[in-house]
């Protein structure tokens, strides 16, 4: 033996390694030949950066960025802005339904954005449901289309990630700080202002930051209502796919850029984020405040206004997808027309949907648990730098990883594109972030001195990882797999890029029936992917409550 | 069952050497201790025995056999940790039953086994219980019937009575040290606590910035320390030049508390010091006191409570000292 590799070590090793392996094939070859293709001339040999100077140099795609950033600042201020309060007054004020309102805070972050975004055409477009009653009233309202309409749905659907961060930061925030603050003469309402606010502040940014990112990224929303409007990842998307001549290198340039924007928030942030840890250790939730009562009235509408505003679309679909339409032309009649209408050709997107999401969450589960794990348990560069390629995915919008998938895997000795094995893989890599984030969350909660303790009883490392660590984190564990079994079932903006021939889902049908203006059959399609987000996390939560009773 | 050998063991992280060519030999059966302040390199000494710390150069061996290079897995260890480590998601009889199961056990033979260890540490008829039904101590009980029941050829003990209360602690360290002795296991405990480790030990390694300081039975230790930081870690003394006590060398002394007393206690041959009382802390059955000397230097001594005795700051006040308990350092 010339290089001995400590024993305790080997396992964490060997999963890096495995780790480093996948995330190699399917993540950066992918994302190396989409920088690749955005480098090189039409003919692919020599390295030029005229694909940058001619895609920047049209108007049209500077104006692309121009609109995507502006609308996800937008949206990102306003989803603060409404839910910063809504994260004071669920956190300290005392209003009724609390446990509802949370509940019900958190669906729009599992339920399909551009089901929303579909939603909001049928009631508000051009000839949209509430248009043409408020039009009979005679009155009359600007266009639901372009920017309007896309902040819009971004802040229904995206504020959780600003309210669920923010409660908590309320919630940990040591109350005798506040205490000390008025005992030093300072009003509540400036102790509010001077001293609760800027200590929930990293907690608010953290959130912003995740909007912001979903907001250049998505594909979907913009798709549905953007009409003229350019919007990068929904021009990255046509110059890909297009009709009548295909551009992967002009697609790859507005995919590097895409990379590199959102990278470059996630860098700001972590430097602001830094040197502001205002981490209190509050050894109680602090205590409800007293108001009067039409102040807890007003907290209480606007709570509910924002929960209920938030998920009018997605109950609308539902109920639309049940009456009769002739065309795009909406009729007053129960059907169940658009049902039959979307599975009579076959059950198979309605089973490929299923079995994707099941696989997809799986792979997720098997690469990114043990990947979490190393990266909380080991301090050395190659966890860090796990860590780092392992994150990396949150930074990549779908659109653009599917385009390095289909460039990478097209031809040579990996070929993927056509088969049902690109979707999967796609989503895995997509969802690995979030399943090492919440391991590594778990993992750092468990004491280290378990491991060993069952080591030097004498199971070696692996076993002790399969008897002690997995038992221990399968809550942890089991919502992950849910959480990523819902969000794959419902990616539209990969699926739309890699799906072929009889490997389409649910979302392709969608996506199609929009483009074909069939509205039937898109509400049938969304209402069964809202049914088939919402089954399972009845089910979690249901299982949860009765663990935790037990 | 066997004893411990470390032979020129050394661990460096960055550029601190945690633990510095450390030679040791535990004997068979002996209760061990090491003892020093947090960051001495003890617990990584532990840790390098358990097989949880890499050697950078050295070996260590259980009797004849090299241990260093086996996976800790394999080593044959029972280790009880400062935080209990119990796993909280195994009743306590699934817990004492682990290490069993992972050697293989036979299924009846467990059973007894693992009755046989609860009864042990006083514990019988709490095999079906969660760990979060336990308090602190039943907790440390589990652990130790956990790591005695695989009948290792070590013992390891880290700081496991640190997280107790202090009345706890005690009695604790005499059922540990009972246990041991009529187990006969090889025993190697780490603590920062001083009265703690005299208390349990045969012997005592004093450690101190990754080395050895001292190797000893406890009272020898206590009573004939070889360094500084071995005098004043073991308990209370006063380090003194010696011409401070009239003495005409030119060393250094350590003079512990209870070797001066006050003139009128004191055997008439010892040596007087004459000087001012300091300072008076009257703590029940004992009462300390610091007296200033006529060139600045303060000694601590106490003597027993005696509520005639009026001692207050200022007065002056003649001590003796026993110069046979005089240490002189190097």
């Amino acid at each position: 033996m010339t290089f001995a590799i400590p024993h305790q070590q080997r396992l964490s090793l060997a999963i890096a390694a495995l780790g480093f392996l996948f995330l190699g094939v399917f993540l950066l070859y992918p994302l190396f030949n989409v920088f690749g293709s955005s480098l090189l001339d039409p003919e692919g040999e020599t390295l030029t950066l005229a694909n940058y100077t001619k895609v920047l140099g049209r108007p049209f795609y500077r104006s692309a960025i121009v609109n995507t950033v502006s609308i996800g600042l937008a949206a990102t201020a306003i989803t603060t802005l409404l839910a910063v309060p809504f994260a004071f007054v669920l956190a300290r004020l005392p209003i009724p339904g609390k446990a509802a309102i949370l509940a019900m805070a958190a669906l729009p972050l599992v339920l399909p954005s551009f089901v929303s975004a579909y939603a909001i055409v049928l009631l508000l477009g051009n000839s949209g449901i509430v248009t043409q009653w408020l039009q009979s009233c005679g009155v009359g309202f600007g266009s639901i289309y372009g920017a309007g309409g896309i902040i819009l749905v971004y802040t229904l659907t995206l504020y959780p990630y600003v309210l669920l961060p923010t409660i908590a930061a309320f919630k940990a925030v040591d109350v005798s700080m506040e205490e000390a603050a008025q005992n030093l003469g300072s009003p509540p309402g400036r102790t509010v202002w001077t001293v609760t606010l800027p200590i929930v502040l990293p907690a608010v940014l953290a959130g912003a930051l995740l909007v912001f990112i979903e907001t250049l990224e998505n594909f979907g929303v913009p798709f549905v209502l953007a009409e003229d409007l350019p919007i990068f990842a929904v021009e990255a998307f046509k110059l890909f796919i297009g009709e009548t001549a295909p551009n992967p290198a002009s697609a790859g340039v507005l995919g590097v850029l895409l990379i590199l924007s959102t990278t470059l928030v996630l860098l700001v942030q972590r430097r602001f984020l830094a040197s502001r840890r205002f981490a209190t250790n509050a050894r109680q939730v602090p205590p409800l405040l007293k108001v009067g009562r039409g102040l807890q009235a007003a907290a209480t509408l606007y709570c509910w206004a924002i929960v209920i505003l938030a998920l009018v679309p997605f109950f609308a679909i539902v109920v639309l997808s049940f009456l009769e339409f002739r065309g795009p032309v909406l009729h007053g009649n129960f059907s169940l027309d658009n049902f039959t209408g979307l599975f009579d050709r076959s059950l198979r997107p309605f089973a490929n949907t299923l079995v994707f999401a099941t696989l997809a969450a799986a792979f997720v589960t098997l690469i990114g648990v043990p990947i979490g794990y190393v990266v909380a348990r080991t301090r050395s560069g190659v966890a860090t730098v796990l860590d780092v390629v392992a994150t990396l995915p949150f930074a990549v919008a779908g659109t653009v990883l599917a385009i390095g998938f289909v460039v990478s895997f097209n031809s040579g000795p990996l070929v993927l594109t056509g088969g049902p094995l690109i979707l999967v893989l796609a989503y895995t890599v997509r969802k690995v972030p979030f399943a090492v984030r919440s391991a590594s969350a778990i993992v750092h909660q468990i004491d280290a001195s378990l491991e060993e303790a069952s080591i030097s009883l004498g199971r070696s490392p692996l076993q002790t990882f399969l008897r002690i660590m997995v038992p221990l984190m399968l809550g942890g564990i089991l919502s992950g797999v849910v959480l990523s079994w819902v969000t794959v079932a419902s990616e539209l903006s990969a699926t739309v890029v890699l799906y072929s021939g009889p490997w389409r889902t649910l979302t392709v049908l969608m996506f199609q029936s929009l483009e074909g203006g069939g509205a039937g059959t898109a509400t049938a399609a969304a209402s069964i992917l809202i049914v088939v987000t919402l089954l399972p996390i009845a089910l979690l939560y249901r299982l949860v409550r009765r663990y935790e009773l037990s | 069952m066997a004893g411990i050998v470390i032979s020129g063991v050394s661990r460096s992280f960055g550029t601190v050497r945690a633990v510095d060519q450390v030679d040791l030999t535990v004997e068979e059966g002996e209760f061990f201790t090491l003892l020093g302040p947090s960051g001495c390199g003890k617990t990584t000494l532990l840790r390098m025995i358990a097989g949880f710390c890499e050697l950078d150069s050295g070996e260590i061996r259980f009797g004849d056999k090299r241990i260093d290079k086996l996976p800790a897995h394999l080593r044959d260890i029972g280790m009880v940790f400062q935080n209990y480590a119990v796993f909280p998601n195994l009743t306590v009889a699934g817990n004492v039953a682990y290490g069993l199961r992972a050697r293989k056990v036979p299924a009846p033979e467990i059973a007894t086994r693992v009755e046989e260890a609860l009864a042990l540490v006083q514990l019988a008829g709490y095999g079906a219980r969660l760990p979060h039904q336990l308090s602190g101590g039943q907790l440390q009980r589990v652990a130790i019937a956990r790591a005695l029941v695989i009948r290792p050829q070590v013992l390891l003990f880290d700081e496991p009575l640190s997280n107790l209360d202090a009345r706890l602690r005690v009695s604790m360290r005499g059922e540990i040290r009972e246990l041991q002795k009529s187990l006969g296991i090889t025993a190697l405990y780490v603590t920062h606590d001083q009265e703690e480790a005299m208390s349990v030990s045969d012997r005592i390694a004093l450690m101190n910035n990754g080395r050895l300081e001292q190797i000893g039975a406890p009272a020898e230790i206590y009573r004939h320390p070889a360094s500084r930081f071995a005098a004043e870690f073991m308990g209370t003394t006063n380090l003194v030049e010696a011409r401070t006590l009239g003495l005409a060398a030119p060393v250094w002394v350590s003079l512990r508390p209870e070797a001066l007393r006050l003139e009128a206690d004191a055997p008439a041959g010892w040596p007087r010091v004459a000087g001012s009382v300091a300072r008076v802390e009257i703590l029940g059955p004992i009462t300390r006191l610091d007296v200033k000397l006529g060139d600045g230097t303060v000694l601590k001594t106490a003597t027993l409570d005696e509520p005639q005795r009026q001692l207050v700051v200022g007065a002056p006040v003649t001590l003796a000292f026993d110069s046979a308990r005089l240490t002189v350092l190097p």
